[in-house]
Parts: structure tokens; sequence; C-alpha cells
């Protein structure tokens, strides 16, 4: 790692721990909805992004205890769906609906600055901070990310783990606020909702239309986000439409090395492929949108990248795969973001910045 | 459709340019016929595209290919190249240390290490593919070259001699428009032929996809000189690579007049710089391009870089009986379609190709391979530098706003590639920037004639 990117990446966590141990520093977005000091006064509020009209419904997930993994009863069941463990998770709220190319764009194309331009405004103290993270990166694709599929309120698909948790960053460095993806246990947690069968909403595959984009409904593409019916807590498209990123490395073993309690677990990547991504897509048969089901990233899902070394923000054959964010009520330290939650290897290095290229 | 011009019709036609009459064997070219010994290939340009050109090159099944020799302007990408190349494929990536040449001079070089029937990968800006391509000529290469070909009239020209001359030579040269490799749009390409969807009357394409490579390109930065920024940069300046629509807009084009089996023969087009701030590329972000075929049929091209725009990166045709989609998904799958009238809904689907659509840039690779392993005429200069030249009269119809024919082209007495065999490294470029650091712009009826 150079030393730019190092000090880069530092300065990053850096501003995080600031901004979010002062409550009142300038670089926190005003929204009073989304002030919480206890799990008791946690609510629904909408994020925003600042110089567009961009909004992130974000609802509360109490902190429990779940079985995560499916039972060895359960039909269709998958060997890496266990063995079942139970699973304390601390409280968060997350996107009620699948990140869409509205605010995705805003991120990869840079449409927040260009905004500023052309209107004239100036960039505030956030905006300054959050521009390393959203100038060139990720770099300008060749082709339409969206294939042909639709954009306004369409949830933004083809990002690799790493743009998805860059994303991430800037969104939190712009709004002053810690955001994630989810962890695969904090997922399936917030997919089951409390339920304990196949689906969010019982055992019977043949009510999945009514929740659910998958392939008998979903006419060969991606669907705009929240049409259908919402799982128990309130959030759209868990079982369809787009699968979504989780944090984890994938494991094929399942859930067997890990112990038989577990404490807001993650798995961290130690390898670009496989990592996980969670929940069923336009795809997709019903088996395969149950809430216990894990897919696994391949290499297979950059094969239409016809540049080499391949970009590091684009699988251009992943039409399936999105993502959904989620705010820990209790930001993380800088020492706990560095060793935990933004931590993933191999580093990724951009091929179009000489000073970042290193293998 | 007047018959009355045969010699005409015959340049203008896309197909049968590439089977040529039983080419003359000089000898040249079957160094590699039946499977003798291993091709070997030298890489000028070593960026993503041609990195993954070799990668494709590296995978041809049984190709017996090597790559020994590397020539780059950037140290850095020269880098990454062979690293990311090796770590794929350790064992047929042989390029010694002496073989790995920086510079403008270093094509010549890593020619110079093959002999005669092995393959040069011209992967550079299209702007130094005519200097390339005759050196490759006279070493008696087989070639493969990045699209577009070239980038202007002058240009062209000289590109349609040196294609005349490589076929004289009995060398293979296949060039990067891949779709034409596609077996999808290739059945489609039969069954228009058939008739199925009538005479076709008009084509629509889109490649409109938000910020796309390199065409916006901000203020240099110190520390790098304006030639090299400009390479690194080279989709934002014509001179280089014909800017956003050359570069971006030339496959979807390629792709409609290979269905339509015909070049347009005039261009007329709208486009302008809405969102540039201080960005210094000399691109439009919108442009707006009607071809016309000899027929009176219209090609509507339609190229946007603006982003949170609606994006479409597709191309259509309708006939008198139906209508088809060459392609909807970017370059690949295709999934070419041919529809009963012009409402093109799963009710009124005629024809899909209904199976996995192979990789096409991996079977354009296949295909010069087999060429050179069987002895087989193979030489795609004709149809990619007509592809070039069509593309890069929209895009001169839209920056001088004049009506822009297949003749206005190759008359044209600006040469954007003038002096090019004489750049260095620490040089000045073929463009230099204003005091200011921007550089000329298109400038529509004000500068009727010339581009900049």
């Amino acid at each position: 790692m150079t030393m730019k990117r190092t000090l880069a990446v530092l300065f990053t966590i850096a501003v995080f721990a600031d901004n979010l141990s002062a409550q009142n520093s300038p670089t926190v977005i005003e929204i009073p909805a989304a002030v919480a000091a206890t799990e008791a006064e946690m609510k629904p509020y909408g994020e925003i992004i600042e110089h567009t009209r961009v909004k992130i419904e974000m609802l509360p997930i109490p902190s429990g205890k779940y079985w995560m993994g499916s039972p060895t009863t359960e039909k269709q069941r998958r060997d890496d769906e266990g063995p079942q463990r139970e699973v304390t998770l601390k409280p968060f709220w997350m996107g009620k609906t699948e990140i869409t190319w509205n605010a995705y764009d805003v991120w990869m194309s840079d449409i927040d600055i260009q905004i500023r331009k052309v209107y004239g405004k100036k960039a505030n103290e956030r905006d300054l901070l959050a521009e390393p993270l959203t100038i060139s990166k990720p770099t300008a694709p060749y082709t339409d990310m969206s294939f042909g599929m639709g954009t306004r309120s369409y949830p933004a698909i083809c990002m690799t783990q790493h743009a998805a948790r860059t994303f991430c960053q800037w969104l939190s460095v712009k709004t002053g606020r810690y955001y994630r993806l989810p962890t695969e246990a904090e997922w399936e947690y917030a997919c089951r909702a409390g339920t304990t069968t196949a689906y969010s909403f019982g055992d019977d595959a043949k009510k999945l239309g009514e929740y659910a984009w998958y392939y008998n409904n979903a006419g060969e593409q991606y669907q705009k986000v929240g049409q259908k019916l919402p799982n128990p807590w309130g959030l759209y498209d868990m079982h369809g439409n787009v699968s979504e990123w989780v944090l984890d490395q994938y494991d094929k073993e399942g859930y067997a090395k890990l112990g038989k309690q577990l404490n807001n677990p993650l798995s961290v990547p130690t390898t670009l492929f496989p990592r996980t991504v969670r929940g069923g897509s336009w795809q997709d048969d019903a088996a395969q949108l149950r809430s216990a089901v894990r897919v696994a990233s391949t290499e297979d899902w950059k094969e239409q990248d016809p540049q080499i070394p391949q970009s590091i923000w684009y699988h251009t054959d992943a039409l399936h795969v999105g993502l959904r964010i989620v705010r820990p009520l209790k930001t993380p330290s800088a020492e706990e973001l560095k060793n935990l939650w933004n931590k993933s290897e191999p580093i990724q290095y951009d091929k179009d910045n000489p000073k970042e290229f290193k293998e | 459709m007047s018959e009355t011009k045969p010699s005409r019709r015959q340049f203008l036609r896309t197909t049968g340019t590439v089977a040529a009459t039983a080419g003359v064997l000089s000898g040249v070219q079957a160094v590699h016929a039946a499977g003798e010994g291993t091709i070997r290939l030298a890489i000028v340009g070593c960026g993503g595209r041609g990195t993954g050109a070799i990668s494709n090159a590296l995978s041809v099944p049984n190709g017996d290919v090597q790559l020994v020799a590397m020539a780059d302007v950037f140290e850095h990408r020269q880098k990454a190249s062979y690293e990311s190349l090796v770590r794929r494929f350790p064992k047929t990536v042989k390029v010694d240390k002496e073989n790995m040449f920086l510079g403008f001079d270093g094509y010549k070089k890593a020619m110079d290490v093959l002999r005669p029937g092995d393959i040069v990968v011209l992967t550079t800006p299209p702007a130094f593919r005519w200097l390339h391509f005759t050196y490759a000529i006279e070493k008696g290469l087989n070639v493969f070259m990045e699209k577009p070909v070239t980038v202007d009239g002058p240009g062209s020209k000289r590109m349609f001699a040196l294609g005349e001359k490589s076929k004289e030579k009995g060398l293979k040269v296949g060039v990067g428009l891949m779709c034409r490799h596609c077996d999808a749009r290739g059945e489609l390409f039969q069954r228009v032929r058939n008739g199925e969807i009538g005479d076709i009357t008009m084509m629509r394409a889109y490649r409109m996809a938000g910020p796309t490579g390199y065409a916006a390109v901000p203020p240099k930065p110190e520390g790098i000189s304006d030639l090299m920024y400009q390479i690194k940069n080279f989709h934002g300046f014509l001179w280089l690579s014909g800017g956003a629509v050359s570069d971006f807009l030339i496959h979807n084009i390629d792709e409609c007049c290979w269905i339509k089996d015909a070049w347009p023969i005039e261009a007329k087009a709208a486009g302008g710089r809405h969102y540039r701030g201080d960005n210094i590329d000399q691109n439009f972000d919108n442009y707006s391009i009607e071809y016309t075929f000899e027929d009176g049929a219209k090609l509507l091209m339609n190229g946007r870089t603006m982003p949170g725009c609606h994006k479409e990166f597709a191309s259509y045709a309708h006939g008198t009986k139906g209508s088809a989609v060459i392609s909807q998904s970017g370059h690949a799958p295709s999934k070419a379609r041919i529809f009963k009238g012009h409402v093109m809904t799963k009710e009124n689907l005629v024809w899909d190709w209904g199976k996995a659509e192979p990789n096409p840039y991996q079977l354009e690779w296949n295909h010069l391979i087999h060429a050179i392993r069987n002895d087989e005429d193979y030489n795609e200069v004709q149809r990619g530098t007509m592809a070039s030249l069509v593309t890069s009269m929209g895009r001169m119809a839209a920056h001088t706003g004049q009506t822009m024919t297949i003749e206005d082209m190759l008359e044209c007495d600006h040469d954007f590639g003038d002096g090019l065999a004489d750049l260095t490294l620490d040089g000045d470029s073929l463009l230099q920037p204003a005091e200011n650091g921007t550089y000329a712009i298109p400038q529509p009826g004000l500068n009727p004639d010339y581009e900049y």
C-alpha cells in the first residue's frame, strides 16, 4: 500500500470517528428522526443526498436473537445453509428498499458535484470530505450498466462488493452518519423478521408472487423497488428483485466452523472470490428466494469486461446483484472500522491510477 | 434502390469485402498453416483493451500462441499489463525484459522480435494505427487491430491502401469489431437477407449511458506533458481517437450497416456541449446523427454521455414486414430477435437465438487463429476502415454543422495525423493547448470546414 493511499484511508476513517462522536458537528446533516441515543429512540427516517432530491428510507431493526440458517427439514435446503446457529445482534437501521440507481448514480456519476457546479453552489465541508471517495470512483464504465432495464426507481446492479463498500463510505461522509453493507447475519435476521419458515410469509411458494419479483413474474428483468408486499418488519424485496451484497466472505462449508452462540458475527473477506450475496433475484426460481439461501460471487460475474486488468468497480455479468445499506445504532470506533467493518483483503487498487496500482 | 452504379454499390456493400477471391499465396502467411509451430504475439499499446485482447488470444482453444514482446509509452501500463497476463497465463506469457519497449518507436522494436506470420496486436489509440500497420505489412506480420482503425478522411484513404497491400501479401488481419463475430447477430443477418423483416427502411441505435471512458477530461495536472496527458485520456482528443463518437458509437453503427448490408452515403447531425464544466476535452456530450443509405433508408444514431438521463445501449432495424433487435444489452449478449410489425413485444416475437451467446471478444480471436492455421483468406481492413470512416462522417457532420458525404470525407484535407511519425516522449503534441490549458473545440456553423 502506498503512503498516499494509506493516508487517504486513515483520513476517511478518522473523519468518521470525529463526525460521529460529535453530533453537533457541522459535518452531520441534521435529520431529527435520524437521531437516537438508545434503541428505544430509533425511528424510521429518510436519509438525503445533499444537492439532489434523492431520499433513502431507513427503518429501525430491533436488537435480538434468532436461528441463522435453515433446518435440515426445509425443502430444497442446501448444505451451506447450516448448521443453524443462534445469533445475537445489536440494533440497526436498514434500507426499506434496495438502493436504486437514483441514489447510486449520484455517486457513480458525480451528479451532486455536477448539480453544485451548474447551480453555482459552493461545496460544503461534507462535499469536500466526500470528493476523494467519488471522483474517479468508480471509473466511468464503457457500457450502460443498467443494460436497458431502466434506471429511475429501479435497483442499482452490476457493482463489485468493493464498489458497494465504497458507495457506503461515500454516503457516510456525505451525510455524517455511518452506513455500511449488512453482515450476512444481519441480512438474514432482517429478512426473516422473526419468522422461522422458508419465506418471511410462510412456507407456501405459491404466495411468492405477492411478495417478490422472480423468474416467474419479473418478465426477465428487474422491477421498480417497493411494489410488492413488505415483510413483517416493513422491508421490501428481500426475497426477490435483485440479490444483495453483504460484507462477508462466502464459505461453502456453511456455519460449521463458527461457534454455536454468535454475537454480531462477520467473516472478514480475505479473498476477492467468493463473497456473499443474499436474497433471490429476478433471474431465480422460487427455491432460490428462501430466507436462508446463500449465493457465492464468482469470477464469471466479470466475464464481459473486455479490459484487463478487469475493473475493480463493475461486475458486468451480475445483472442480478445490487445492494441495501444498514446503519448500526452505535457507530464503530476508528479502530473497529479499520480492523473489522471496513476491512477486506486484498486491497483493491485501480489500474487507472498509477499511484494506486501495485500488484 | 438504384441499380445504375455497380462500382459504387460494390464499394458500399458491407459483405463480400472480407472474403476476397482466392488470395495470392505469398508464402508469408503459410508459416503457421496446418498447425506448424507456435504463433508468437507482440502487443503495441498495453492498455486495458489491448491486454484483454492478448488474454483472448492466449485463450484460443489449441491456439499454441505465446506473447513475446510488449511496447507502450507508459511504464505503469506496461507493467500492469504484463503482471496481469503472466498471472493468468504463466506458461504462454514469455516476454523477456529486453523485449519490453517504451517509447514512440517501441512498435518497431516489438515487431522486430517477431517472425513473418506471427501476429502483432495494435491496440494503441487509433491515431497510430496506420503508422504501425505500415510497419507490420513491411515485416510480413499478421495483425489484430482494435477499432476504430482511422479517425479522419485522410487516414482512411491511407488505411484503404494499406488494406489492399496487406491483402496482396496474403496477411490475415482482424479488426476489433467483435460484434461481427457474434453468432446470434450472424443468424439475424441471414434471416434479414432471407427477407424476414422485408426491406429495411429505418434503423435506430443508441449508446446513451452516462459518463463513459475518458470522454470527459479534467484540466491537466502538473507533472505530465500535454502529449502524455492527451494519450492517457485519448477519448477526449480528436486526433488520437476521433473522440467519443468514433470510439463509442462505431459498434452500433457498424452492426446496423452489417444488418443493412450497406454503408450510408451521407450524414447530417446535431450535438452540443451542455455540461462541460471545466473539462478540456474536445467532445460534445450529446450527438444525434441521421445517416442516409443509397436506397434512402435512414439510420438514426443517438449518443449521450450525460449522467442521470435515460440509458440505452441498443440497435434496432425496421423493415417493410417487421422489425428486429440487433443488440439490446451492450455488446453481448446481443439478444437479437425478430418481430412481426414494429411493436417489439413477446406476442409479436417471431425469432430469437434462444441459447447462450458465446463471448464475441473470444470468437474474433478463434476465427483469426483458425484462418492463420488453415491459411484461409481473412482480412477485415476494408470493412473496418469503412466503419471508421462512416462513424467519422457522422461526427464531422455534428462538429461542423454541415451535411457530410463519403466523398466529402475522403476529400477533406484536415489530416489529424500529420506529424505522427515524429512524436517523442518529451516532445510537443500534435494538438497544443491555449495558454489557459484549454483546447480548440468544434464550432458548428462558425467553422464549417474543419472540426477544430
